[in-house]
């Protein structure tokens, strides 16, 4: 049954996004229909997705087509994102690109292949973290690459032309490099797997990896850490990022930030866990170790000095990747669990951010930070989420970064690395400045002229309340299911599967990893 | 007794989120209706503590297998400074109440504004969780809270210079909260513990770390040297908030925390007290130059507070090297500065509000013309500067003799002591000749012009400069 | 064994041919070359074919064929009718520079690939470090083009390095995997080539260095 689900969910998008295309048929109705069509995608992706997460949850796995696609914990924690947050942005979708026609900032002719565009980058991203063929993934990432360039550049402004071109070109270059991560890894492992059909499954090297070649794999790891690493937007690959977000409609950098960097991230981790059965945790931990921490540092300065909102929001994705990676590196049960916990947290967040400087830009046509200014006479509810957004953003409580920022830090003290976590904590100190300054002088101050006052549409702004009460739900409270299917990803992150007896508890892990201990707190609220 | 702290945690946050949605005439009622219930809650608690022998307790709310996450203390502690500190906090709600009106002459108010009740109930229910948290992360959160309330109240006028004084106060503060941040996780890491009563295991070098943290945290709070320059900015606050960021709210939370962490630790390293002193002392110093040059009354206060807060630290640092005395001050002195404070920025405040100004030169006669007020500054400008027989001199006292008694075993803190005197005295004539020139003689123009206060202001006036006299009676039978 | 020095030998011939894509001035002529190259990258999977007996790689011939040869050259050709008024930019690189570079691309690839131990792959060493520096190549087209025209055909040049790549390593690998590379490769040509054209059309130049607005 959930292999039917399974199959139904990468199906259903590709059809419907096809339909969503040829939508521009249709006449006068031609926006209208797309919107349909692109309103029942989204939503069976989320139901589809949410019934296959379900089926995790009873199963411990889903497989469908020939073990080709594979979903365990580890990869319904991020379809969970996928199917969650793409839900929402394409919700949030519907009011911002009307409101665009509106405006003559897109045609009406253009609706149906945004559309289109947007449904088929799902589908992709849907493919990436279900694909069990490490082949696959790459062809995955590499379609997510090409699914999204035209939502990048489809203002068509120079700006726009420019961004999407720099993305094309240097996730495509970027990625490239994967491919031979990815073909040594599977030349090194058909050699004694003896199906070649085999070989290609994620499942079958893992549960091989120590037969693998020592030396290719970390020739393949590194390898792969720049091609993914380079989609992911782990500095100093990230350059394409802050571009393409910026000049992205609004939706789509919510897409691109909250859904996108983290399905890349899956493919490393994926990357990762082989490593880890093959040669031990060590190196792949100290490669994330460095990169998660330059990441950091570099994002923080960048952020300082930005000037433009989206920019801005761009950058601290390049640091709360960062972040997540780090704590791959930080390594243990807590270390990763405060991961998969940051990157549910984070998307959530950044999904929340980003549509509201949709907001902000359907207000005062600009994203430079010095003309938006009081916000408060102008859209009350919108600079309400940007100051709740904003803190959560900065890690502060109640909201659901505190947990897993506190989590990650805590587990880097744990596993003992005072000193860098003490130097990453002023870093961050930086952006919380940063941030503080950015929401500060867009939510008061003096009105600018030419500003019509009253909130956006209520379409543009339900999709984020939402956001805003799942925001601070999961800083108050974590569901049983999460935590759940947090445990199992742990555990396929150390033991490359999840242990035979689903109800092992990480709690029962070893008693003397309490930082987890503390990430289920949140969860006692409910009981 | 726990349902009557949760009460006192809890209530003002609920009340902030109700004010923003409850109809705007209700506000101001239902907002002094929610502080007094916190206040009275705190008081209530007071009484059965004692009544009940002062026995010290930790309740654990929420706690998942061995790990406590959030907890209750109530012990002598806590207990005391939650009372000064609601209390005050109820206060400053009903000062509020009169000082944001069209009435007010500096800065008149058409409309009542929800989100400066909302941040200032939220400010006054952190600050009841910071009080009686028992564990490490309890304290963290309801710190980083109260960063975030003063941000939204600091910068409550919404003007160029309101917004870059509150964008100083929360990112001074949060960059020292790392202290906290990194405290707490160590701590964490350490003991597999969140709970403050575990501190007293530690070995010494976890001690150093652990203190060092929160020492960074609380001078960032408490607007101690190399932190301080937020404070004197922040005056750009309306004056209750200024007072109750001043008195019992702010930056008493960083000398709270240290205190609760060397009541639960049993002590600390002597290097913590050697900084401690040292930096208490060159802050206590520079607040006292800084005494001089200063013509707006708040900024004055501002530099007295400083000073004073390094009168904490100074005790509290003192205490490492064993003196149970200077402990007892400290805390006396947190709970007494509080109301003597309290007062003297609500005189500043009444003073604006009936004048148009808070310019020292300009401010003359005020006994004659305003009777009330002018006693009232009478009070608070010897309480802070601690003449008996006025709450603070009884605390300054105690930190003195705790100061003797440390330096009994350490000579060369006598050194630092004698700074402190000195110190205290030449604040005491500095405030004395500012009295002088300002509360008698003849009403200059702006005085004369002064109108009426308003009804709500002249009880909030009257009550904190009659707890000003008693609450050193109290603290010192409290804790003696 | 012939069958070996045959592969070995024809790919030395993609790096002739890649070499003359990139060095040629003419839009036109390069997308013919590259066509060529393709041409001799579909008789190195025939070769590999006949040598290994793996029937599926008759099939990645005839898609190579297919999408490398025709349709990738097909769609470049399309994409400079459109463009075709535009002024060439200028090289960023000058042509000896980028020779040498090519030269030192192939040397390390050649060093790195001795010191591997694979496996399936050890009698024809040569080719896959060629394959290796064919795609070093398009990269380094990438780098010293800055016609954006010519950039999509440094895209290509590294997509037939990592194919032949695939050829060689992953030939067991089912069919399906080499249909999702060939469709994404010609996906990415077509889509930059669009790009490449619009982008053209609203800024009037197809030189790399003029998109620069975008900064910090």
């Amino acid at each position: 049954m959930y292999t039917n689900y399974l199959s139904w969910l990468l199906l259903a998008p590709i059809l419907l996004s096809l339909a969503a295309f040829s939508a521009r048929w249709a006449g006068k109705l031609a926006m209208r229909v797309a919107e349909v069509l692109h309103f029942i995608t989204i939503l069976v992706v989320l139901i589809l997705g949410l019934l296959v997460i379900q089926g995790v949850l009873v199963e411990g796995s889903v497989v469908a087509l020939n073990d080709w696609l594979h979903v365990d914990a580890l990869a319904a924690v991020f379809l969970l994102i996928v199917c969650v947050v793409g839900f929402l942005v394409g919700i949030y979708s519907i009011g911002y690109i009307r409101n665009d026609v509106r405006t003559g900032e897109l045609q009406a002719d253009q609706v149906s292949t945004y559309y289109g565009l947007f449904d088929l980058f799902l589908f992709t991203m849907v493919l990436v973290v279900t694909a069990n063929n490490i082949i696959m993934m790459w062809v995955a990432i590499e379609a997510t690459t090409l699914g999204s360039t035209f939502l990048v550049g489809i203002y068509g402004h120079r700006s726009s032309l420019e961004a999407a071109w720099k993305y094309v070109i240097i996730c495509t270059v970027g990625v490239a490099f994967a491919l031979y991560g990815t073909v040594l890894v599977y030349s090194d492992a058909v050699n004694f797997l003896q199906r070649p059909e085999a070989a290609v499954l994620w499942t079958e090297i893992v549960k091989n990896a120590r037969a693998l070649d020592p030396t290719l794999l970390k020739l393949a790891f590194v390898f792969i850490l720049i091609g993914f690493g380079t989609k992911a937007g782990i500095f100093p690959m990230h350059a394409w990022l802050p571009d393409a977000h910026s000049e992205a409609p609004s939706p789509v950098s919510a897409l691109l930030s909250g859904v996108l960097l983290n399905c890349a991230l899956l493919v490393i981790i994926r990357f990762a866990i082989i490593l880890e059965q093959g040669i031990g945790p060590e190196f792949p931990q100290m490669i994330f170790l460095i990169f998660g921490s330059l990441s950091v540092v570099a994002a923080a300065l960048f952020i300082f000095v930005q000037r433009d909102i989206k920019r801005l929001l761009a950058y601290s994705s390049v640091e709360n990747i960062g972040l997540i990676v780090l704590a791959f590196g930080i390594g243990g049960p807590a270390g990763i669990l405060a991961a998969l916990l940051h990157t549910i947290n984070h998307s959530l967040v950044k999904a929340l951010m980003f549509c509201t400087s949709g907001n902000i830009l359907v207000k005062y046509h600009t994203r430079d930070l010095s003309k938006i200014k009081g916000m408060l006479q102008v859209a009350p509810f919108t600079s309400f989420v940007l100051l709740v957004g904003t803190l959560a953003l900065i890690g502060s409580p109640p909201f659901n970064i505190f947990i897993s920022k506190f989590s990650i830090f805590s587990a880097g003290f744990f596993s003992g690395f005072p000193l860098l976590m003490v130097v990453l904590l002023l870093f961050l100190a930086i952006v919380f400045a940063a941030f503080m300054k950015m929401a500060s002088s867009a939510v008061f101050g003096s009105l600018p002229e030419n500003i019509t006052k009253g909130d956006v549409r209520i379409s543009m702004l339900a999709p984020i309340a939402v956001l805003v009460i799942l925001v601070l739900a999961l800083g108050l409270y974590l569901p049983p299911q999460i935590s759940m299917l947090l445990n199992q990803a742990a555990l396929i992150s150390i033991h490359g599967n999840a242990a035979a007896d689903a109800s092992i508890s990480l709690l029962n892990f070893s008693n003397s990893e309490l930082p987890i201990a503390f990430l289920q707190f949140a969860q006692l609220f409910g009981r | 007794m726990t349902g009557l702290i949760i009460a006192s945690i809890l209530a003002p946050f609920l009340g902030g989120l109700l004010v923003l949605v409850i109809p705007r005439a209700w506000i101001k009622l239902f907002s002094q209706a929610v502080a007094l219930a916190a206040a009275a809650c705190s008081l209530l608690l007071l009484i059965s503590f004692a009544s009940a022998g002062k026995t010290p307790a930790t309740v654990n709310l929420i706690s998942l297998g061995n790990t406590v996450v959030f907890g209750l203390v109530i012990d002598r502690l806590s207990v005391l400074i939650g009372l000064a500190f609601i209390l005050v906090g109820f206060l400053i709600v009903v000062y509020s109440t009169g000082y944001l009106s069209d009435k007010n002459r500096e800065h008149p108010e058409k409309e009542v504004e929800r989100r400066y009740y909302f941040f200032l109930l939220c400010f006054i229910g952190s600050m009841a969780g910071v009080v009686y948290a028992s564990t490490m992360l309890g304290m963290l959160i309801f710190f980083e809270l109260t960063g975030v309330c003063s941000w939204g109240l600091i910068g409550y006028y919404d003007n160029e210079k309101a917004r870059k004084a509150a964008l100083k106060a929360i990112i001074v503060t949060q960059a020292a909260s790392i202290g906290l941040y990194a405290a707490t996780a160590y701590f964490f890491a350490v003991t597999r513990s969140l709970q403050l009563s575990e501190m007293a295991g530690l070995t010494e070098s976890a001690k150093t770390v652990i203190f060092l943290g929160v020492l960074i945290a609380g001078f960032g709070k408490s607007a101690q040297l190399p932190f301080h320059f937020w404070l004197p900015d922040a005056m750009v606050a309306p004056t209750p908030i200024s007072a109750y960021l001043h008195a019992a709210s702010m930056v008493k939370v960083g000398v709270y925390i240290f205190a609760r962490c060397l009541g639960s630790a049993n002590g600390a390293p002597k290097i913590i007290g050697v900084i401690g002193c040292v930096c208490a002392i060159a802050t206590m110093i520079y607040g006292f130059i800084m005494y001089f040059p200063q013509k707006d009354l708040k900024k004055l206060l501002a530099y007295s507070t400083i000073a004073q807060l390094s009168y904490i630290f100074f005790a509290l640092s003192l205490s490492v090297f064993g003196s149970t005395l200077a402990f007892n001050g400290a805390v006396a002195h947190i709970f007494n500065h509080a109301f003597a404070k309290g007062l003297f920025f609500l005189v500043a405040g009444a003073l604006s509000y009936t004048t148009g100004t808070r310019m020292l030169p300009s401010l003359r006669g005020v006994l004659a013309k305003m009777p009330l007020v002018g006693a009232s500054f009478a009070v608070a400008a010897l309480a802070v500067t601690g003449v008996p027989p006025f709450n603070c001199f009884f605390s300054k006292f105690t930190i003195f003799a705790g100061g003797f008694e440390a330096a009994k075993t350490e000579p060369l803190l006598l050194i630092l002591v004698i700074i402190a005197m000195f110190e205290s005295i030449g604040s005491f004539a500095w405030l004395f000749w500012i009295f002088s020139s300002t509360v008698p003689g003849e009403p200059s123009e702006e005085v004369a012009s002064a109108t009426a206060l308003a009804p709500s202001m002249q009880a909030v006036l009257i009550a904190l400069a009659g707890l000003t006299l008693v609450s050193g009676f109290f603290a010192a039978n409290w804790i003696g | 064994m012939f069958g070996f020095n045959l592969i070995n030998t024809l790919s030395g011939l993609l790096i002739i041919t890649s070499l003359i894509v990139i060095e040629t001035r003419s839009l036109r002529r390069s997308a013919y070359y590259y066509a060529v190259q393709s041409i001799v990258l579909v008789l190195i999977f025939l070769t590999l074919a006949v040598t290994t007996g793996q029937k599926q790689l008759f099939l990645w011939a005839a898609s190579a064929l297919v999408t490398k040869a025709i349709l990738t050259p097909y769609i470049l050709l399309r994409g400079e009718d459109r463009v075709a008024s535009a002024a060439p930019p200028p090289q960023a690189v000058r042509p000896a520079l980028a020779i040498v570079l090519a030269a030192i691309s192939v040397v390390v690839s050649f060093v790195v690939i001795n010191q591997l131990d694979l496996k399936i792959a050890n009698e024809y060493k040569p080719a896959l470090a060629v394959s290796v520096a064919h795609f070093f190549f398009g990269q380094l087209c990438i780098l010293t083009q800055r016609n954006i025209l010519k950039q999509i055909l440094g895209f290509c040049l590294m997509e037939n390095g990592s194919h032949l790549t695939l050829a060689l390593l992953a030939y067991s690998a089912p069919e399906l995997v080499e249909i999702g590379i060939a469709t994404d490769a010609i996906f990415g040509v077509l889509i930059m080539t669009i790009l490449a054209v619009q982008i053209y059309r609203k800024l009037d130049t197809l030189d790399a260095a003029s998109l620069t607005s975008l900064k910090g």
